[in-house]
C-alpha cells in the first residue's frame, strides 16, 4: 500500500466530511429554534406537532432515517432515484444532509427549550415594559443571552454530529470512514482506520478550540 | 456579539457552498443523452471491485468498464451499501450488481445473467493454526460476511448445501461480520479462528499477507457468480450478457483474470 | 374629549383581577395626579404588585376601568368582560408608564450604556448620538457616569437599580411606577436609591410607589393607600393614612412594622 495516496484518499473524503457537517449545522441550528419555539407555543396542534417530531427524531436510529430520506421517495413516491437530483447535486449527498439536518434540529430544539426557559420572566417583562415588541425582546434579549447558556450543550452534540458523519455509509457517501473501510478492505491493513481516526480527532480539537474560544468571547457577563 | 454571529454564519455559509460547488464538479459525467450503465459494488471486496487511488478497479468492474466501452455507455462505478443493495437496485439508484455477485440462494431475487465465474467458498485460517481440516473446525468460530450464501449455508437454511450446514452445527459460533475485511481482521486479531469466503477473495487476502494464513484444501460449497437486474429488466441485461460474451471471444476476460488472480471463469 | 381634567394621569375605577377562581384585586378605585407622588402600602398578598402589574399591562384585568393621560386603557364591555384599547393605542399608552423592577432586570449581556439606549434605538428609533447624550445625562444624574462601559454584574445592587431606574427614564414616560424598588437591597444601600426617587419627587415626576419603607412613604407620598385581602382598606394624604390611621387593619399593619 502507498502511504500517501491513501492519505489523499482519506482527506477527499474529510472534505465530504466537513460538508456534510457544515450544511448539517447550516440547517439544524435554525430549524432547531423554530422546532423549539412552535414545541412552547400557545397553540396546541402546533405544540403537539412538535413534541411527536421531536419524540420521532430522537426515538428511532438515524440510520433508519437516513434510509427514509434515501428510499422513500422511491419507495412512497414510485420515483427512480437513478434520475433524481438537486440542482447537481447527487440525491444521496442530499439525502444524508437532510437526514442529519432534521435529526439533529430535534435535539438543537430541546437544547433551544431548555435554554429560553432558563431565562428569568423579568428579562421579558423588561422588555416589554420598554416597549419593545415580542420579536424584539426575544431577538435582542432573549437569544444572546440564551445562546451563551447553551454553548456547552451545543458543543456536545457539535462534536458527536462530526463523529456521526461516519453513518453516511449506509448511503454509500464517499465520506472519510467510507473511504477508510475500502482501503482497508483494498489492502487488508488497519493503517487507514488509524490515519481516520487521527482525523476525526484533529477535526474535534478544533471544533473545541473554536467553540472554546466563542465562550471566552461571551465570558465578558455572568 | 452580533458580527461575532454574522462571522460564523458566513464562515458556515461558505463551506456550504465549496461544498455544493465541489459535488456539482464530481457529479457523474453524463453527456448530452449519453446512456449511463451505473454498476452497484461493494467497495470493500477486492479482487471483484475495489478502491485503488482515485478510482475503482477490480475484475468484475474492469469487466463492466470494458463492456460500456463497447457498448459506447458512460460508466458509473457505484460503491453502495451492501446491507441496502435491493434497495438501491429497486429504486433505480444502480442498474446492476456486478460484483463478485453469488447467484445461489437467491435465484428468484433478481434478473440473472448465466454464471460466468465458479467461485468455491474455502476457509482461510492463521498460518500457525492447528486447524488443518474441516473435522478440526469442531467448537471453533467461525467467521462470514452478512447475507451471503455461504451464511445461509452454514446456518443449515440452504437444502441444496446441507453438508454446509452440518459442518455450521459443529461450530462453537458462527460471527457475522459487516465485510469481508471485517472478518479476516477477526481472523488476524485472533477472534475467530476461521474466515469461510469466497476462494478469489482467500487468495488475495494471502497475497497480500503472505504467510499470514493458509487455506484448507476441503471446500465449504461451490456457487458462482452472476450479474444481477432488477427483476423485469432482461432487455438490459441480455444486451450486457451479448457484450460480455463478445470479450470472453476476444480474450479479455481471461486477460483480466490472470491479471487478478481468479481461477474460475466459465467458457 | 371625556371630562376628566388633562392633569388626571391615572385613572382607576372599579378594577378586578382573578387568578382561576381566586379574586385578588376587588373594585380598586384611585387616582393620580401630574407631579403628585402616590404611594401603595399593604402587607404581602394584599395584591399591591398585581395591582402595579396590570397598570403597567404585565397583566390583564378581569373588569374595570383604567385611563392613562386621558386615553382609555381597558373599560367594562356590556357582557361583564374586559375589553382593551387596539394593540397600538396599547402599545402607546404602555409606553407613557415606565417600572421599576423589585429585582431590576437589567439586561445581563448590555452595557449599562447599552441597557439605556436599546429601547431609545430601537422602540423610539431616536438617533444613536441623541440616545447616547440622553443616557449618559442620565447616569450623571445617578452618579453613575464611570460605570456606563461596566456590565450590571459588576455593579453593586444599589447601582443596579439606579441604572434601573435611569433606563425607564430614558424613554421619558409620563407616570414612573415603583414595585419595591428597594426590597431586594441591603439595608446600607437603600438610601442611594432612596435619595433618586427623592431627587425625582423634587422635579415633580409623577410616580406610583409600591413600597415597605414607612418613613420614606410618609416623607415624600401625597397620597397613600393602603390595600389588605385585594381592596382598598383606606386611603388619603400620608399624614392621615400613616399618622392617624382610621381603620383597624391599618393599625395593626402598621403596628406590626414599627415593632
Amino acid at each position: 500500500m502507498q502511504f500517501w495516496p491513501m492519505v489523499g484518499g482519506l482527506a477527499k473524503g474529510l472534505g465530504t466530511t466537513t460538508s456534510i457537517f457544515c450544511l448539517t449545522l447550516l440547517f439544524s441550528l435554525p430549524l432547531g429554534l423554530l422546532v423549539a419555539l412552535g414545541r412552547m407555543s400557545k397553540f396546541g396542534a402546533l405544540r403537539q406537532a412538535m413534541r411527536l417530531y421531536i419524540s420521532v427524531m430522537r426515538g428511532t436510529p438515524l440510520m433508519l432515517q437516513l434510509f427514509f430520506f434515501y428510499f422513500g421517495p422511491y419507495y412512497i413516491f414510485n420515483l427512480n432515484l437513478g434520475k433524481l437530483g438537486f440542482w447537481g447535486l447527487d440525491y444521496r449527498f442530499v439525502a444524508v444532509v437532510l437526514g442529519f439536518s432534521l435529526n439533529y434540529a430535534a435535539y438543537f430544539a430541546e437544547i433551544y427549550r431548555a435554554g429560553i426557559e432558563s431565562i428569568p420572566v423579568g428579562q421579558r417583562e423588561a422588555g416589554k415594559i420598554l416597549g419593545f415588541s415580542r420579536a424584539q425582546t426575544f431577538f435582542r434579549i432573549v437569544l444572546p443571552q440564551v445562546v451563551k447558556r447553551i454553548l456547552p450543550p451545543v458543543t456536545n452534540e457539535v462534536i458527536t454530529l462530526v463523529k456521526d458523519t461516519s453513518l453516511a455509509f449506509a448511503l454509500s457517501v464517499m465520506e472519510m470512514f467510507t473511504i477508510a473501510k475500502m482501503e482497508a478492505a483494498a489492502h487488508t491493513t488497519m493503517v487507514p482506520f488509524m490515519v481516520a481516526g487521527l482525523f476525526y480527532y484533529v477535526f474535534n480539537f478544533a471544533v473545541a478550540a473554536a467553540m472554546e474560544w466563542f465562550e471566552k468571547r461571551l465570558d465578558y457577563y455572568a | 456579539m452580533k458580527s461575532l454571529l454574522r462571522f460564523a454564519l458566513a464562515g458556515l455559509l461558505l463551506a456550504g457552498l465549496c461544498a455544493g460547488c465541489g459535488r456539482k464538479a464530481a457529479a457523474p459525467a453524463a453527456a448530452d443523452g449519453q446512456k449511463t450503465f451505473t454498476v452497484g459494488f461493494d467497495a470493500d471486496f477486492p479482487p471483484y471491485g475495489f478502491k485503488d487511488g482515485n478510482e475503482y478497479k477490480g475484475f468484475d468492474l474492469d469487466l463492466a468498464r470494458a463492456v460500456c466501452a463497447a457498448k459506447g455507455w458512460a460508466f458509473v462505478p457505484k460503491p453502495i451499501n451492501w446491507d441496502a443493495k435491493d434497495m438501491e437496485l429497486d429504486s433505480g439508484s444502480i442498474d446492476c450488481i456486478w460484483n463478485g455477485f453469488t447467484m445461489q440462494g437467491r435465484e428468484d431475487a433478481y434478473e440473472w445473467t448465466p454464471a460466468y465465474v465458479d467461485n468455491s467458498q474455502v476457509v482461510l485460517v492463521a498460518a500457525g493454526s492447528a486447524i488443518s481440516a474441516f473435522a478440526d473446525l469442531a467448537g471453533k468460530t467461525v467467521a462470514v460476511q452478512t447475507d451471503t450464501p455461504v451464511q445461509k449455508a452454514l446456518q443449515g437454511e440452504d437444502e441444496d448445501n446441507a453438508a454446509a450446514g452440518e459442518l455450521g452445527r459443529t461450530f462453537k459460533q458462527l460471527t457475522v461480520t459487516a465485510t469481508y475485511n471485517n472478518a479476516v481482521m477477526e481472523l488476524e486479531s485472533g477472534a475467530v479462528d476461521a474466515v469461510a469466503m469466497d476462494i478469489g477473495v482467500a487468495k488475495r487476502k494471502m497475497a497480500d499477507k503472505p504467510g499470514a494464513f493458509k487455506m484448507l484444501d476441503e471446500i465449504v460449497m461451490t456457487e458462482t457468480y452472476g450479474i444481477g437486474f432488477k427483476k423485469g429488466n432482461a432487455e438490459l441485461r441480455d444486451e450486457v450478457w451479448a457484450a460480455y460474451r463478445a470479450l470472453l471471444t476476444d480474450g479479455t476476460v481471461d486477460k483480466l483474470a490472470a491479471e487478478y488472480g481468479i481461477d474460475g471463469v466459465i467458457e | 374629549m371625556s371630562a376628566i381634567p388633562p392633569d388626571e394621569m391615572l385613572v382607576v375605577e372599579a378594577v378586578r383581577k382573578s387568578f382561576g377562581g381566586t379574586q385578588v384585586l376587588r373594585d380598586i378605585s384611585f387616582s393620580v395626579r401630574r407631579g403628585e407622588v402616590f404611594g401603595i402600602i399593604g402587607p404581602s398578598g394584599s395584591g399591591k404588585s398585581t395591582l402595579l402589574r396590570c397598570i403597567t399591562q404585565l397583566e390583564r384585568v378581569s373588569g374595570g376601568k383604567i385611563r392613562v393621560c386621558g386615553e382609555t386603557m381597558v373599560s367594562d364591555a356590556p357582557d361583564g368582560t374586559a375589553r382593551y384599547a387596539p394593540p397600538a393605542a396599547l402599545r402607546r399608552m404602555g409606553l407613557k408608564i415606565g417600572l421599576v423592577f423589585q429585582n431590576f432586570n437589567l439586561f445581563p449581556h448590555f452595557s449599562v450604556l447599552r441597557n439605556l439606549t436599546e429601547a431609545q434605538i430601537h422602540v423610539l428609533k431616536r438617533p444613536k448620538d441623541e440616545a447616547t447624550e440622553r443616557a449618559l445625562g442620565l447616569l450623571k444624574r445617578m452618579g453613575l457616569e464611570s460605570k456606563a462601559g461596566a456590565y450590571p454584574c459588576q455593579l453593586s445592587g444599589g447601582q443596579q437599580q439606579r441604572v434601573g431606574i435611569a433606563r425607564a427614564l430614558a424613554l421619558q414616560p409620563e407616570v414612573l411606577c415603583f414595585d419595591e424598588p428597594t426590597s431586594a437591597l441591603d439595608p446600607e444601600l437603600t438610601g442611594e436609591v432612596l435619595k433618586v426617587i427623592r431627587d425625582l419627587a423634587e422635579r415633580k415626576m409623577t410616580m406610583v410607589v409600591v413600597t415597605h419603607e414607612m418613613d420614606f412613604a410618609r416623607e415624600l407620598a401625597d397620597r397613600i393607600l393602603f390595600m389588605d385581602g385585594g381592596v382598598v382598606v383606606e386611603s388619603g394624604t400620608a399624614d392621615e393614612v400613616i399618622s392617624r390611621p382610621k381603620h383597624s387593619r391599618t393599625q395593626s399593619f402598621l403596628g406590626r412594622l414599627r415593632r
